[in-house]
């Protein structure tokens, strides 16, 4: 049964009173619940209590100045941190969060040096989306050095999972989801559809060059995004 | 072509209120003093004009050419002279009664009036206000995006949207209901509130014909039938001496509307729905009407109209607030308040609808017969706020606006039970009336405010905690409010 040593840990920690403790496992204990009567009865205390609680950021929420949205609302003097409202709600259209760096967006398809695509439809992102959503019809390419090209290069972003492992199976960094864009609300299924020219138009030269190091692409790519939170 | 429509539709317009306008007022006859037999009397005294109870009762003050005034009487009571058409005023004037007064006095208008000025937009505000409100205590934004074009309005809109959806959602009934218990019900939801809403001073007494002057409370304690007076159109609908217990007896009929909607849904968890709501009326509705009887005994009236206009003390005007009930019936106005946001099935009482997860009685109803549910509810805090407000903080006063202005320090007279003296500024009776209006308006919005307050910091009680808190609680403590007022009353009053 209960040994000495437990109620002195008990009391040493002023848990609640231990009445009994189980022989075979004595982490399983009967103690004593102790319910606050006197706060149960009215709840006058509590509930004015909590009413100030809510009031104090009904208050603060209502009169002080967003702490987000540096568009319209914060326009003009700068005003200190302590003078701002508690809101974390993000006006999504007007302002964004920062995506991490390895956020997965829309697809792109990146370049050569000379601006072609890098893909050589090599086919291992069709066979490893488990989407079954990359369209590839290969064709010569002409260089006998690359052999193939893609002719026609679709993604059904409505079917795409999203998953990223087009861009882990590919081995010529030709295919990457570091655009940070979503894939859009559209209207009709059929422009949901990724083509090689969007996809081309979205990409620039890869890191990768043949043969070594290349640009930053994020040095140069064209800014795209509104991002106020930056 | 559309201009000149136009132009003949606001030219018939105008005829038609200058032809209603022109229906009432005087008729002129021959003075009772000239050319009679047996010339009266009063005819002969000298009085002031402009001051009409300076004459004999059935005469009125006709100013001479030379600036002093003289007693005239152009028909008494029982005479003829004002033919069919007009009755003789009380002042000795032929009077003919006003279309328009008809109208605007017919509880009807009044009713139409209080609904779509105060009551419909309050409660479609409120829908907004609520999740608005509710965000800001929670650190979020709320709905802030509804507009009709630029107009935005920080998203009041948002009511227009919900108000167009549910109107165009399908009204779908299912399969097994009984249809027309199920059709009743939302009716019988938001019906009571709307009737309720007829014992509801809304303002004071407006006097058409002395609008623009500031009012003699004196002379009108004195002379309440004089033709200044005349055509006075009171701005309550329903004033009966039980008016609290008609609006007890109106208001808990609307919670049939909750059962019969659980019964008729054909589905247990709506008649379980409906069944807490009985059970929750139960338990609230004795300590509801018993936290009211301590204002009964120290008002001495049930009247709703009485008690905004009398206050708690004869020895105080009833425009100053220490005169108003939340001082002498502080706990009578916290479990009257308490039992009232049980009445509305609002969190922290919403056992019978329980929003978040079980839902409740309302659970197979959609689209505009859901909405009336849940206007009805909004309507009702409504009308919580202007009870509480009616009985407990002053009604349509204004702190320290007497009738004929602003009035600070007086004291009243105790004969006519008017106040006067003190710091005394006085003001025209329309504006007079046009503020205690706003104030009536001004005391709902912020009881609204505080009771989505409450909505939105206390969780929801369990059953067992409110019976409980309504049969352990309430009840001895409304019981002890009144044993207490009723000794206080005997003993120092
Ligand atoms: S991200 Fe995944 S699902 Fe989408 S295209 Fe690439 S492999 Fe297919
Ligand atoms: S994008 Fe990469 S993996 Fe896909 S076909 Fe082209 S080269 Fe192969």
């Amino acid at each position: 049964m209960s040994s000495s040593h437990d109620h002195a840990d008990d009391s040493e920690h002023e848990g609640p009173l231990v009445l009994a403790v189980s022989d075979r496992h004595p982490r399983v204990r009967t103690i004593q619940v102790v319910r606050p009567e006197a706060q149960d009865t009215t709840y006058l205390a509590a509930t004015a209590k909590g009413f100030g609680i809510t009031l104090k950021h009904f208050a603060k929420n209502l009169f002080l100045p967003l702490k987000k949205l540096s568009g319209r609302a914060n326009a003009g003097a700068p005003v200190e941190e302590r003078f701002r409202n508690d809101i974390e709600t993000v006006q999504y259209p007007e302002e964004k969060v920062t995506y991490p760096e390895r956020f997965r967006g829309l697809h792109r398809l990146t370049l050569r040096d000379d601006g072609s695509t890098r893909c050589v439809a090599c086919m291992c992102c069709p066979t490893v989306c488990p989407a079954h959503c990359i369209t590839i019809i290969p064709e010569e390419s002409g260089d006998t050095s690359i052999e193939k090209r893609p002719a026609i290069f679709e993604i059904d972003e409505l079917r795409c999972v999203v998953c990223g492992l087009c861009v882990e199976a590919c081995p010529c960094d030709a295919i990457r989801m570091d655009t940070g864009e979503h894939a859009k609300p559209v209207e009709d299924r059929a422009r949901a559809i990724e083509t090689r020219e969007t996809m081309l138009a979205r990409g620039v030269r890869s890191i990768a060059t043949q043969g070594g190091e290349g640009p930053n692409w994020r040095a140069t790519a064209p800014d795209t995004k509104t991002d106020v939170n930056r | 072509m559309k201009l000149r429509a136009h132009v003949i539709l606001v030219g018939w317009l105008a005829s038609l209120v200058l032809g209603l306008a022109a229906c009432g007022g005087e008729k002129t006859t021959p003075s009772v003093c000239e050319g009679a037999a047996a010339v009266p009397v009063a005819c002969t005294q000298i009085c002031t004009p402009g001051y009409p109870n300076s004459c004999p009762a059935g005469f009125h003050c006709e100013e001479q050419k030379d600036g002093r005034g003289k007693c005239d009487a152009n028909c008494s009571a029982n005479d003829k002279r004002c033919g069919d058409d007009a009755t003789c005023s009380a002042e000795g004037r032929c009077q003919k009664e006003s279309i328009v007064f008809r109208i605007l006095d017919f509880p009807g208008t009044k009713w139409i009036f209080l609904i779509l000025a105060l009551v419909m937009p309050l409660a479609s505000i409120l829908t907004w206000m609520e999740r608005r409100q509710s965000a800001m205590m929670q650190d979020r934004l709320g709905p802030n995006r509804a507009n009709i074009g630029p107009i935005k309005l920080k998203g009041i809109l948002h009511f227009v949207a919900d108000a167009v959806k549910m109107i165009f959602k399908e009204d779908f009934i299912p399969a097994n209901v009984h249809k027309g218990l199920y059709a009743l019900a939302p009716i019988l939801a938001i019906a009571p509130v709307f009737i309720a809403f007829a014992i509801i001073p809304f303002g004071p007494t407006i006097y058409p014909h002395a609008v623009t002057q500031t009012l003699d409370p004196t002379l009108l304690a004195m002379q309440p039938n004089a033709d200044m007076f005349r055509e006075a159109i009171r701005l309550q609908m329903f004033q009966v001496d039980f008016g609290l217990i008609f609006y007890f007896a109106v208001l808990t009929l609307a919670n049939y509307g909750g059962t019969i909607a659980g019964w008729a849904s054909y589905n247990k968890w709506a008649l379980l729905g409906g069944l807490r709501s009985s059970s929750q009326m139960m338990s609230y509705e004795v300590a509801m009407g018993l936290s009211l009887m301590g204002a009964f005994l120290v008002i001495g009236s049930l009247e709703p109209g009485f008690i905004v206009m009398h206050g708690a003390s004869a020895s105080m005007s009833a425009s100053n607030p220490l005169n108003w009930l939340w001082l002498w019936q502080p706990l009578g106005l916290v479990l009257f308040f308490t039992a009232a946001i049980a009445e509305t099935k609002r969190a922290p009482f919403d056992i019978p609808e329980g929003e978040p997860e079980i839902i409740g009685y309302f659970v197979e109803y959609s689209g505009l017969r859901w909405g009336l549910f849940f206007l009805a509810e909004f309507i009702e805090i409504v009308f919580v706020a202007a009870v509480v407000a009616t009985v407990f903080l002053g009604g349509w006063q204004v702190p320290f606006l007497d009738a004929d202005g602003f009035r600070i320090g007086g004291y009243v007279d105790e004969v006519t039970k008017v106040s006067v003296g003190g710091w005394y500024t006085p003001l025209p009776h329309g504006l007079v009336v046009a503020l205690q209006f706003g104030a009536f308006g001004a005391k709902v919005l912020l009881l609204c405010w505080f009771q989505l307050m409450i909505r939105w910091t206390l969780p929801r009680f369990r059953a067992d905690q409110l019976m409980n808190l309504g049969w352990k609680l309430l009840l001895p403590l409304a019981l002890a409010n009144v044993m207490v007022t009723a000794l206080i009353k005997l003993f120092f009053m």
